[in-house]
């Protein structure tokens, strides 16, 4: 690593801090003392082994503790960082961001802006709260990049087969079926990307547009497919992050994170309805294989409980969104037993294109059409801890893969009733 | 005698054939106007139907909580009741017009007594809509929020939200109309203010042991679930 030769580490757009570099690490952080110590060390020693010229690039969100002197003082003089200004608005208690980061698309494109500056030819976004980084996670982000082999290195992260579970039964499977890549996690925090698809990002028009707080990563994933870049996904095995002191609450997360996707797809309605099939993404890295997620204390007869009661409240507004015959094949979930409540791969796909169309149709008010979805999920969730074998990982993978070749085969369902929607209306 | 006797029932006989004559102008001025009114009236009820359902009013609507109003008319669509409701504003403006043509001084006078009006009942129809509006949305946002709050009343939370709104709604349209007034405006506050009053009785005094158990309940249940918290995303 190329010494700057500064006797201080952190500039502020000043002549050492434009100096060329092969890799930029850009971190997002707030009042983040706790957990910068240990992400900007593994930052700094996977650059090194990679023998890369580089530099951390911390968009602070004007901390009042002491998270930027702590990335000084770990990162040296081997890693300059070099602090880049954003407006963090104001936090609102009840619009909480589902990953915790006020001000996220304002961050990232100030860290983009910075590494463009500095002719980087790979740029990582790394969460700053992520006490257990490897440097070896770093390398895995950043390695396909420089040797040229890839343009987009998502993280992929070893979960418990019950987490994530908006991401497994609504995000990944409509990624999938309508922009054609099986990108596990679209809505990962970490990720690489090269010069080439940096100045793509930059070149985009929703940095400022509404939800693009909640919806920049997932946008941004969606931005590299649809340009065709190479994608590929790095192994970082299990992700461990730093309590937030506020967390939202299921229904804010789920409409912040369904509610971009839904945006987006409608303002790539031209494209996905051109994409067929799907293609797998390479995997690069390796995990440690004995490490296993903590199972979450959750109770599928609860998520039941929620759904039925979703049911019998909900119906009406349901019907708003959903044709007939679903409603009735909700009832029979409905009032199906424990062993019995199934709520069938296809069954889900045309809800979930069912609630896409009742966005881009406006059926209903956004927030509302968000909110009915809840129960909804609640009973997907339950459905799927119910089946038998879905507690184990490898037989999750491959359910969670049935899942996404339904929603590729029920794709016509949605195209159709997109292009010719008062044909199908009751 | 009977000279003064016939020259008095020939110059009465003479004033009413006058009056006749004098009064007669304006009643045909009036079956006039009424019968523009009524080829008007049919005009515009076939243009502003076809109208409304070029625009898919009924299903716009439905979506915003006025389906309902559709069912006083026979066909059991809105977009006809709103028809059927312009061709006879047209007939009563005409009848009102035809009104004033008479040269008569009581008619005259009801009939811009009547025009004085209108702009009430065009106000109090806009604070219905936009009451019945309000309403669908405040109660869906409640039903919503209290079905993913896990409350089992949602529904019955959702419904008294609906009919707040809707009773101040309409006691506002008939206070815009003039209709009892002060009756309304007590008749409100005493339903209103009663209801309050026994829901903080029931609350206060009859629920005190249920309330108490629920928040003794709460209060022992740890406020995140033990084990490790989910992460739905």
């Amino acid at each position: 690593m190329a010494s700057t030769g500064s006797s201080s580490s952190i500039a502020v757009a000043d002549a050492d801090s434009a100096r060329p570099c092969d890799a930029v690490v850009g971190i997002q952080s707030y009042n983040d003392a706790d957990t910068i110590a240990g992400v900007v060390a593994s930052a700094r020693e996977g650059m090194r082994r990679h023998a890369a010229t580089g530099c951390v690039i911390l968009a602070d969100g004007a901390s009042t503790d002491r998270t930027v002197a702590v990335a000084r003082e770990i990162a040296g003089d081997e890693c300059p960082v070099v602090a880049v200004d954003y407006r963090r608005p104001e936090v609102d208690p009840l619009k909480l961001p589902y990953h915790g980061r006020p001000g996220r698309a304002a961050a990232m494109r100030a860290v983009l802006q910075a590494a463009r500056d500095r002719r980087a030819k790979t740029c990582v976004m790394l969460d700053a709260r992520l006490p257990n980084l490897r440097p070896e996670s770093v390398v895995s982000l950043i390695e396909p990049v420089l040797r040229g082999e890839m343009d987009y290195v998502s993280a992929h992260y070893v979960r418990h087969p019950y987490e994530g579970a908006i991401t497994k039964s609504i995000i990944y499977p409509v990624f999938r079926a309508l922009y054609g890549a099986r990108l596990r996690q679209p809505a990962a925090l970490e990720f690489a990307c090269s010069t080439s698809l940096l100045d793509h990002f930059l070149e985009q028009r929703f940095w400022d547009a509404e939800g693009a707080p909640t919806g920049i990563d997932m946008w941004l994933a969606a931005t590299a497919v649809t340009g065709r870049y190479r994608m590929g996904e790095a192994l970082l095995g299990v992700r461990s992050v730093a309590m937030r002191p506020v967390a939202p609450d299921l229904s804010t997360a789920l409409g912040q994170i369904v509610g971009a996707l839904l945006v987006d797809l409608k303002s790539r309605a031209q494209l996905w309805h051109r994409v067929r099939g799907s293609v797998p993404v390479p995997v690069v890295g390796n995990v440690d294989e004995t490490a296993v997620p903590p199972a979450p204390d959750i109770d599928p007869e609860k998520l039941r409980e929620s759904f039925r009661l979703g049911y019998g409240a909900l119906r009406d507004v349901w019907a708003s969104i959903l044709p007939p015959r679903t409603i009735i094949e909700l009832k029979k979930v409905a009032d199906a037993p424990p062993e019995r409540f199934r709520i069938h791969d296809d069954l889900w796909a045309r809800i979930i294109y069912d609630f896409a169309l009742g966005h881009h149709l406006k059926a209903m008010p956004h927030e509302h059409l968000l909110g009915a979805l809840v129960p909804l999920y609640l009973g997907w969730l339950a459905s799927f801890m119910l089946e038998p074998g879905t507690d184990d990982p490898d037989a999750a993978e491959q359910r969670i893969d049935r899942l996404g070749m339904a929603f590729e085969t029920q794709k016509p369902y949605l195209i159709s009733r997109w292009r010719w929607p008062e044909r199908f209306r009751s | 005698m009977w000279q003064q006797v016939e020259r008095i029932l020939t110059e009465a006989a003479q004033r009413s054939v006058e009056s006749v004559a004098a009064f007669m102008p304006g009643v045909l001025a009036l079956m006039m106007i009424l019968l523009f009114a009524l080829i008007l009236g049919a005009l515009v009820r076939v243009v502003v139907f076809r109208a409304l359902r070029g625009l898919e009013f009924d299903r716009h609507a439905s979506r915003w909580g006025m389906g309902a109003f559709g069912d006083w008319s026979q066909s059991h669509s809105l977009s006809a009741a709103v028809a059927r409701l312009a061709q006879w504003m047209i007939l009563v403006l005409g009848l009102l017009t035809g009104l004033t043509a008479l040269d008569a001084a009581v008619p005259s006078e009801f009939a811009l007594s009547m025009f004085r009006y209108v702009p009430h009942m065009l106000a109090a129809l806009l604070v219905l809509v936009v009451g019945a509006i309000l309403a669908q949305f405040l109660s869906r946002a409640v039903l919503i929020g209290a079905v993913n709050m896990q409350l089992q009343s949602a529904r019955l939370m959702s419904v008294f939200v609906r009919w707040v709104l809707l009773i101040i709604t309409a006691s506002m349209a008939l206070e815009q109309l003039g209709i009892g007034r002060q009756i309304l405006v007590l008749a409100f506050g005493i339903l209103f203010g009663g209801i309050i009053l026994a829901a903080a009785l029931a609350v206060g005094l009859g629920s005190q042991d249920a309330v108490r158990r629920a928040l003794e309940r709460k209060a022992r249940q740890p406020s995140e679930p033990p084990g490790t918290p989910i992460d739905h995303v």
